[in-house]
């Protein structure tokens, strides 16, 4: 049996970035990748706009994991690809896993840590409630997104996106592109779900209309999608009856969200936040699982990949380091207001020796002129002011617990003030 | 029998419109226009079980005209001329199971389906549950059929290799209607001839679902209550069939029946003209068409339709058998109630709903039925919520005014066999309506010619190995023999490209996206097909040796892709 230190899950930009901290650290090091290449959804998108924190550059997503990819093969770093995990058990101290690919068969591999860096899905259209027929046509715009930049063909003629996350935009443009016509992007916010950036670049420029406060309830078509039904919503994003109108289309591209895929997590019975629908972790990333280290999108959805890597980085460096050596936590908790979508971590092991944090958030609502506090016992221990917060756009912030003396029944309250 | 005068009263009485009734054949024909669809289906089942044979609804409904059924647009002359012994029109379960019991015999045998697949109707579009046979009347056809049905199926899965679980079924009673329904039930069960059934008490119902709602009086236990895969079990039907000579053509329409005196002579199609002995109508929701074409209409299929959900496999471990909590009407036994059903896959099913509409083929759903499932059921399973819905279908049963099986030779056509109206519990009793429709057609049929069982007849289908469920040494042993097996396709269901490629080959062969899905079920889980419903198109594509663009999701016309894009030479 083979037996590392540390097993990282996924071989997308966040396990790159963590076999390179593990095996930076010291740490045996074994990336596991279902696909045939490593790169992740990186592989497909062949925008550009990766980059620009870690690199100072505009690089395309293959450019952006080639360059992590060519430093992993540098790198002392084992590589499994086209391989599936099926189980992980805790063993005492350790973890057994079992895989299985064309080339052992079912193996059983032992780590000491693992870190899950298994990215995220698309929510379908059928989670979001869209009735009607089951026709050809209806995809996910990264299903679309495969099919355009990867295997070369146009799925369709004459399309309609729901939701403005920034694939849907993405695709938006790239189908345009491509000479499809994109009738338009439809919202059931009443604020854009992705970058600024993209609603200019993916949208405005290419006279793409985006319909905020609107949604699509219905499809018709028994073989192939014929028309769809657009419905404007409420505040509460319920239909509103009667607003109904039919746009005709042979497909609807659906970019309605992403949800970590903690499969794996949920299998060892770690605990999910129902925030980020990823794992509960502290500053080093490890879940509430002792051993078991979550980054990426899997942790929480990110919009940039700079911080993808930069999570993979933290999860890889700690999980090394506990597979050396590790003594308990005590971990406080670290809560974020209502104000806040979510914030991550969760918590803060106050015995750990990493004490810097590198905290994320964001906001629930768009707004004006914030102060975002970090408190604890009635101290304000970290403030910094915002012009503009909003849910699309995640903030991360960094602060030093070293100098002060968190006690175990203590917590951060993380507070945002007008 | 009631007069047809005081049939006719009832129904005008009753119903907005103008309707008259002739006596036909023993049957009562409904003619004239009525006002709404409600109308119509309340002057069919005012006619039913008047003591006429059946009930034939010709009327118009305002406003309202039938839209033509879906056809195969492929025209050819492949069966043009063909003699067969018997020809089987219907590829659901009923048509599948009637092929392979005749596939015993030493005949030829044909089953034409105008869809891509087997099992594109109600087959695939049902919860799988095998129904003790509780629910129909004593004496009729329904539970007869049903409960011998169930019994068979042990054996049927067996040899047929599909996975069957004998879980048994739990229904839940309010307290008031529990003390009713007991002494009901139990008489229902002796004149129906079921097993034994068990009294529940409020503090045993965790035994049996540790996750049920107990805040109710009660519940009772059919312990031969089974679940299994409506749609393999209806290919594995079908594929042993194939395997013991017998023949398959799908996208086969039949188009028109032509008769001399009063026998069929030959059965006219989009492939062209087959020269059958004796026809067996199995054609679901179009049984009616089919008799009409030969010019023997003494029932009518009117379409009941009924919406379920797929939950997520990561609420499967909350329940292990099937749960209901029916209102009093179903102690009567006239309504479908629905349920919540464990797959053997690991899913939760919900529903389904029943509702009279017009359209036989319309498998829509909708956002106020769905609700209005979900706030039915999910009371009875706490731990379920709208959350874990990955999904949602539509099916239509094939429902004649009488409410019953038609499974017997036609009066007045010699060489026509029907297993008509087959609705619900119809899956559960394919096994033994396809053994009387077997016996019966060897009945016409050995007046006609010498009929003999095969000798070397194979009872026997080995099913495409389900990896993720072997133990380690065999699917290494597998993947060493074919290492197909190890590279995993679906990760939601942890399918590997060896079984997709097994479901292309296999005796039914499938070209098409939700085929294969249906057989190996890629596609099938929380991703529904985001992440390996291309890869499964590279596969077919490869496999087959056709352009990505011709692959189809479900058949002619439901292409996954268009054209390529402009770069991609």
């Amino acid at each position: 049996m083979d037996n590392y230190d540390v097993v990282v899950l996924g071989g997308g930009p966040a396990g790159l970035a963590a076999a390179l901290a593990s095996n930076e650290c010291g740490g045996k090091t074994l990336i596991i990748e279902r696909e045939k290449l490593l790169g992740g959804i990186l592989k497909q998108c062949i925008h550009d706009g990766f980059g620009l924190i870690r690199f100072k550059e505009k690089l395309s997503g293959p450019e952006y994991s080639g360059r992590y990819i060519d430093m992993v093969l540098e790198k002392d770093i084992d590589v499994e690809t086209s391989t599936f995990v099926t189980e992980i058990k805790k063993q005492g101290e350790e973890f057994l896993i079992t895989i299985v690919n064309s080339k052992y068969g079912v193996k059983k591999i032992k780590a000491k840590a693992i870190v899950l860096a298994n990215g995220c899905r698309e929510r379908t259209w059928r989670q979001v409630f869209i009735q009607g027929t089951r026709p050809a046509g209806i995809y996910t715009a990264g299903t679309a997104q495969y099919f355009v930049n990867m295997m070369g063909y146009l799925p369709f003629k004459k399309c309609v996106v729901l939701g403005s996350g920034d694939i849907g935009l993405i695709m938006a443009r790239r189908l345009t592109l491509e000479g499809c016509t994109v009738e338009g992007v439809y919202e059931a916010k009443s604020t854009p779900s992705g970058l600024s950036r993209n609603i200019a670049q993916c949208l405005d420029d290419f006279s793409i209309p985006l319909h905020l406060s609107h949604t699509v309830t219905r499809v018709f078509g028994d073989d192939r999608l014929n028309a769809v039904e657009i419905s404007k919503v409420d505040e509460k994003m319920i239909p509103i009856p009667g607003t109904e109108k039919i746009v005709e289309c042979d497909g609807l591209v659906l970019s309605v969200g992403l949800i970590p895929e903690n499969e794996i997590a949920e299998s060892l019975n770690i605990k999910i936040d129902r925030k980020t629908k990823g794992p509960f972790v502290d500053q080093n990333l490890m879940t509430g699982l002792e051993g078991v280290f979550s980054c990426g999108n899997a942790l929480h959805v990110n919009d940039l990949v700079d911080y993808v890597s930069e999570s993979g980085e933290i999860a890889g460096e700690n999980a090394a380091k506990y597979a050396k050596e590790h003594k308990d936590r005590k971990l406080i908790r670290m809560n974020a207001d209502s104000k806040f979508l979510y914030a991550v971590p969760q918590y803060i092991d106050i015995n750990s020796l990493n004490q810097k944090v590198i905290a994320y958030f964001r906001s629930r609502d768009i707004r004006d002129k914030m102060t975002v506090k970090l408190l604890y016992d009635g101290q304000v221990i970290f403030s910094r002011k915002y012009n503009k917060l909003k849910p699309p756009e995640m903030e991360r912030i960094t602060f030093d617990i070293s100098k002060l003396n968190l006690k175990d029944n203590g917590e951060i309250n993380i507070v945002m003030e007008g | 029998m009631k007069s047809l005068n005081k049939i006719k009263s009832a129904i005008n009485k009753n119903v907005n419109g103008e309707v008259y009734l002739k006596e036909w054949h023993k049957s009562i024909i409904l003619e004239g226009k009525v006002k709404s669809w409600d109308d119509f289906i309340k002057a069919g089942q005012i006619a039913a079980n008047k003591g006429y044979k059946g009930v034939v609804n010709n009327m118009e409904v305002e406003g309202f005209k039938s839209p033509p059924i879906k056809a195969p647009s492929i025209k050819d002359g492949t069966l043009d001329g063909k003699k067969v012994d018997v020809l089987v029109i219907g590829g659901g379960v009923t048509g599948c199971s009637i092929l392979r019991e005749l596939s015993k015999w030493d005949i030829s045998c044909l089953l034409v389906d105008k869809e891509e697949d087997v099992a594109m109707h109600a087959s695939s579009r049902n919860d799988g549950m095998v129904h003790p046979g509780i629910e129909p009347k004593p004496g009729s056809n329904k539970a007869r059929f049903n409960v011998e049905g169930n019994r068979l199926y042990t054996q049927i899965a067996k040899e047929l290799d599909v996975p069957l679980n004998r879980t048994g079924s739990l229904v839940l009673f309010d307290k008031k209607i529990l003390k009713a329904a007991f002494p009901i039930v139990d008489a229902r069960r002796k004149k129906n001839g079921l097993d034994k059934i068990k009294l529940v008490s409020q503090s045993e119902i965790k035994k049996y679902e540790p996750y049920a709602d107990d805040n109710v009086g009660g519940a009772l236990f059919f312990p031969s209550t089974a679940i299994t895969c409506p749609y393999k079990m209806t290919v594995a039907y079908g594929e042993n069939a194939v395997m013991n000579g017998a023949e398959i053509s799908l996208n086969t329409i039949v188009l028109s029946i032509h008769k001399e005196e009063d026998k069929i002579v030959y059965v006219e199609t989009n492939r062209g003209k087959i020269f059958p002995k004796v026809v067996i109508d199995a054609a679901g929701c179009f049984a009616d068409v089919i008799a009409d074409m030969a010019g023997d209409k003494f029932f009518s299929i009117h379409p009941r339709k009924g919406e379920i959900l797929i939950l997520d496999k990561k609420k499967g471990r909350l329940l292990h058998s099937v749960l209901a909590k029916p209102s009093l009407t179903i102690v009567k036994g006239n309504t479908k109630g629905g349920g919540i059903v464990k797959t053997v896959d690991g899913n939760i099913l919900v529903g389904p709903d029943a509702y009279e509409q017009p359209l036989r083929e319309d498998f829509s759903t909708h956002m106020e039925n769905i609700n209005a499932i979900a706030n039915k059921h999910f009371p009875i399973l706490p731990g379920i919520n709208k959350g874990d819905i990955i999904t949602y279908f539509a099916g239509v049963r094939a429902a004649t005014y009488e409410e019953d099986f038609i499974v017997e030779k036609s009066e007045y056509v010699e060489n026509l066999v029907y297993a008509a109206g087959i609705q619900s519990p119809g899956f559960a009793s394919a096994p033994a309506i396809s053994r009387e429709i077997e016996r019966i057609t060897i009945d016409v049929l050995s007046k006609m010619m010498k009929v003999k069982k095969k000798e070397n007849f194979n009872p026997y289908r080995k099913g495409i190995p389900d990896l993720s469920l072997m133990n380690e040494n065999d699917r290494s042993e597998l993947i060493k023999k074919r290492p197909d097996y190890g590279v995993i396709v679906c990760r939601c269901e942890e399918i590997s490209k060896g079984e997709i490629i097994d479901a292309i080959n296999s005796p039914i062969p499938t070209r098409t996206i939700d085929g294969i899905k249906r057989r190996v079920r890629p596609g099938m889980g929380r991703c529904q097909g985001g992440f390996c419903m291309p890869q499964v198109l590279n596969i077919i594509s490869k496999e087959k040796g056709i352009d990505p663009t011709k692959v189809t999701k479900k058949g002619e016309g439901s292409n996954i892709l268009v054209s390529e894009t402009k770069q991609s030479k």
